[in-house]
C-alpha cells in the first residue's frame, strides 16, 4: 500500500511537471504524422503495389515501417524520458522532503524501488500509447496484424530501465539533475555507440591487445542499449538473434547499479 | 514510563567530503522522555538539536550509543507507524493542494483511504485550514504551511510527535492556536518532542526541557524547577530621599535602581517585613512588591554564556 502510494506519487509528479503531457503531445504528433504519411497517395500506391506482390510484400512494408518506428521511439525515450525523469531523485532528496519521507514506515530499499518502478511504469504506459496506436494504424491499414511489434514496448522499456537505474544512482550521489542527464547522455550517445562498433572500427585502428582488452572490458560491464535496439529490430524482422548476452549483461548492470543505489541510500545521513 | 531513552548517543560527521577531520554533532548524549509529556530541546544554532531528532527518527545514523523508543529499536516500520514528524523547513510537493498533502502522507503512514479521508477532514478543521484545502500549497503563506505541516504530523494519530520549529513563521495568534493544539494533544496522552527557538513559548508549554550545547547535554529538568522563583524582590515605591537610600543600601543591602525602585535580596520573610516596616515608618508609599522570576531565556543565556 505504502509502496504503491509512492509509485503513484511518481506518476502524479510526472503529470504535475507536464512530463506526461509532453510525452502525450509528442507521441500524438508522431502518430498523426504517421497517419498522414500512410494516407498520402504515394504511400497508398506503394501499399497497393506491395499488396499486388502478395502477403509477403505487405509484411515487408509493415515491418519496414515498424523498424523505423523503433528507431524513432528509441530516440524519443533517450531524449525526452531521460531528461524528464532525471529530476525525480534530486527533487525527492531536497531538504525538508526527504526527512519527512524517511520518517514514514517504508524502508529505504522500498523508496528506491518505488521510484524506479514509478519511472519505468511511466515510460511503459507512454510507450503503450505510442507503439500501440502506431500498431493499430499500421495493422488496420495493411490488414497485417504483426503482434511481435508490440514486444517493442517491453524492449524499449527495458532499455529505459537500464539507463534509469544509472540516473537514480547518479541522482543519489550528486543530487544533481543536470549531472544525471549529462552522464546518461554521454553514456548512451557517445560511449555505448562507440563500444557497439568497437570491433568494426576501433579495433581496426588500434591493434594493441591491452587497449583492446580495456575497451572490451568496458563494453562488457556497461549497458548496451544499442545492442538491445538491434536485438529488438531482429525480433521484429524475424532475423536470428545471434546472442542475448547484451540483454543479460545490461540487466546485470541494472541490478548492480540499483543495488549500489540502495546500499548508498541506506548508509547516507539526511 | 520512559518513551524515549538514549544512552551515550554520539554522532560524528566528516567536516568535508573525503576528509578525515570529524565534527562531533552529539557527544555521549543520554536523556529520557516520559510518556505523555511535552519535552523541549533547547540550544544555540549548531548545538545538535536537529541531529538528535533525525537520529531518533532514523533519518540520520548514530555513530555510537543506544536509542530505545517504545522499548523498540528505531528504524523499524512498526515504530514509525507510531510517530509523527514536522521537519524544520519542510517541503511538501508544491503541485499538491492541502487535502492531497494530507492524503499522500496519510497513505505513506500506512493508513487506509477511508481513515485518511476522515482524519483529513478532522485535522484541517483543527488547524483552521479547511477553507484552503483545495488550494495548491504553492500559494500558501509560511504560516499556512506550518499549520498544514502540523496537521500532517498528526494524520496517523501518533503516540509520539516530533516538532522541529513548529511555530516558525506563524503570527502570534497562530502560535497561540498551535500551543492550544499541543496542550490538547498532551491531554489526550500524546508525547510531544519539541524543538523551538522561541524560549518563551517553550517555557509556556513544555513540562521538561533539555539544554544542549556543542552536542552535549548541559542541563535538563522540569521547566518550573529551572525557572524557579529567585530570592530577589523588586520593590516599587514613592520617591525616596538620599538619606533613606543610603540607609536602604547600608542596613538592607538593597540595590537602588532609581529614586522609586530598588532590588532587595533575601530568603527570609521576616527580613522582608522589617524592610516594609522601615519604609512605612519613613512615610514611603509601597506601590508594589514583586518576586523576580528567572525566565527560561535568562537561564539559557547565562548557561550557554558560561559554557563559551
Amino acid at each position: 500500500m505504502i509502496f504503491l502510494t509512492l509509485v503513484l506519487s511518481t506518476f502524479r509528479e510526472a503529470v504535475a511537471k507536464k512530463i506526461f503531457l509532453g510525452f502525450f503531445a509528442i507521441s500524438t504528433l508522431i502518430i498523426l504524422i504517421f497517419l498522414f504519411l500512410i494516407n498520402v497517395e504515394s504511400v497508398e500506391g506503394m501499399v497497393d503495389m506491395m499488396g499486388a506482390a502478395g502477403d509477403e510484400g505487405i509484411r515487408k512494408l509493415v515491418i519496414g515501417f515498424e523498424v523505423a518506428m523503433i528507431d524513432i521511439s528509441y530516440l524519443l525515450i533517450i531524449t525526452f524520458c531521460l531528461i524528464s525523469v532525471s529530476s525525480f531523485i534530486p527533487s525527492m532528496l531536497e531538504k525538508g522532503n526527504i526527512d519527512l519521507l524517511l520518517s514514514k514506515p517504508i524502508s529505504r530499499t522500498n523508496i528506491i524501488l518505488a521510484k524506479f518502478t514509478g519511472g519505468v511504469m511511466l515510460v511503459f504506459f507512454s510507450l503503450v500509447y505510442l507503439i500501440g496506436f502506431v500498431w493499430i494504424i499500421l495493422s488496420s491499414k495493411s490488414g497485417f496484424w504483426h503482434f511481435p511489434f508490440l514486444y517493442t514496448i517491453l524492449w524499449l522499456t527495458l532499455s529505459f530501465a537500464i539507463i534509469y537505474s544509472l540516473i537514480i544512482f547518479i541522482g543519489l550521489v550528486s543530487q544533481s539533475t543536470i549531472l544525471s542527464i549529462l552522464v546518461s547522455f554521454f553514456l548512451v550517445f557517445i560511449v555505448c555507440p562507440i563500444l557497439y562498433v568497437r570491433e568494426a572500427t576501433i579495433f581496426s585502428l588500434v591493434e594493441n591487445n591491452v587497449v583492446q582488452f580495456i575497451i572490451n572490458f568496458f563494453y562488457y560491464i556497461l549497458p548496451k542499449p544499442s545492442d538491445i535496439n538491434k536485438i529488438t529490430t531482429n525480433i521484429i524482422t524475424g532475423e536470428e538473434v545471434s546472442s542475448y548476452m547484451p540483454v543479460f549483461s545490461s540487466v546485470l548492470f541494472m541490478l548492480a547499479v540499483l543495488s549500489a543505489s540502495v546500499f548508498y541510500f541506506k548508509k547516507k545521513d539526511y | 514510563m520512559s518513551i524515549i531513552t538514549t544512552k551515550n548517543l554520539s554522532k560524528e560527521y566528516s567536516s568535508k567530503s573525503f576528509s578525515k577531520e570529524k565534527i562531533l554533532a552529539l557527544n555521549n548524549f543520554s536523556f529520557e522522555v516520559e510518556s505523555g509529556e511535552i519535552f523541549g530541546i533547547l540550544g544555540p544554532n549548531g548545538a545538535g538539536k536537529t541531529t538528535l531528532i533525525k537520529i531518533l527518527l532514523g533519518i540520520t545514523h548514530r555513530t555510537k550509543g543506544e536509542v530505545k523508543i517504545f522499548d523498540n529499536e528505531i528504524n523499524t516500520e512498526a515504530y514509525k507507524m507510531k510517530v509523527g514528524y514536522l521537519p524544520e523547513n519542510h517541503k511538501f510537493p508544491n503541485y499538491l493542494n492541502g487535502e492531497q498533502v494530507m492524503q499522500f502522507y496519510g497513505k505513506m503512514s500506512g493508513m487506509s483511504s477511508a481513515d485518511v479521508r476522515k482524519k483529513t477532514d478532522e485535522l484541517l478543521k483543527l488547524v483552521d485550514m479547511e477553507k484552503w484545502r483545495k488550494t495548491k500549497i504553492k500559494k500558501y503563506s509560511k504560516g499556512m504551511l506550518q499549520r498544514l505541516g502540523l496537521a500532517q504530523a498528526m494524520i496517523n494519530d501518533p503516540e509520539l510527535i516530533f516538532l522541529d520549529e513548529p511555530t516558525d513563521g506563524v503570527d502570534p495568534i497562530g502560535r497561540k492556536e498551535i500551543r492550544d493544539i499541543l496542550e490538547d494533544l498532551k491531554e489526550r496522552g500524546k508525547t510531544i518532542f519539541l524543538n523551538s527557538h522561541l524560549l518563551s513559548e517553550v517555557e509556556l508549554i513544555c513540562d521538561r526541557v533539555a539544554i544542549m550545547h556543542k552536542g552535549s547535554l548541559v542541563k535538563s529538568g522540569r521547566v518550573d524547577e529551572i525557572t524557579h522563583i529567585s530570592d530577589n524582590y523588586i520593590i516599587n515605591c514613592s520617591d525616596v530621599s538620599e538619606v533613606i537610600m543610603n540607609k536602604l543600601m547600608m542596613n538592607f543591602k538593597a540595590t537602588i535602581l532609581s529614586i522609586n525602585e530598588f532590588h532587595f535580596k533575601t530568603d527570609n520573610i521576616d527580613e522582608l517585613n522589617r524592610l516594609i516596616d522601615f519604609m512605612r515608618q519613613n512615610n514611603i508609599l509601597i506601590r508594589g512588591i514583586q518576586r523576580e522570576k528567572n525566565t527560561l531565556e535568562n537561564m539559557f543565556i547565562n548557561l550557554i554564556g558560561s559554557q563559551n
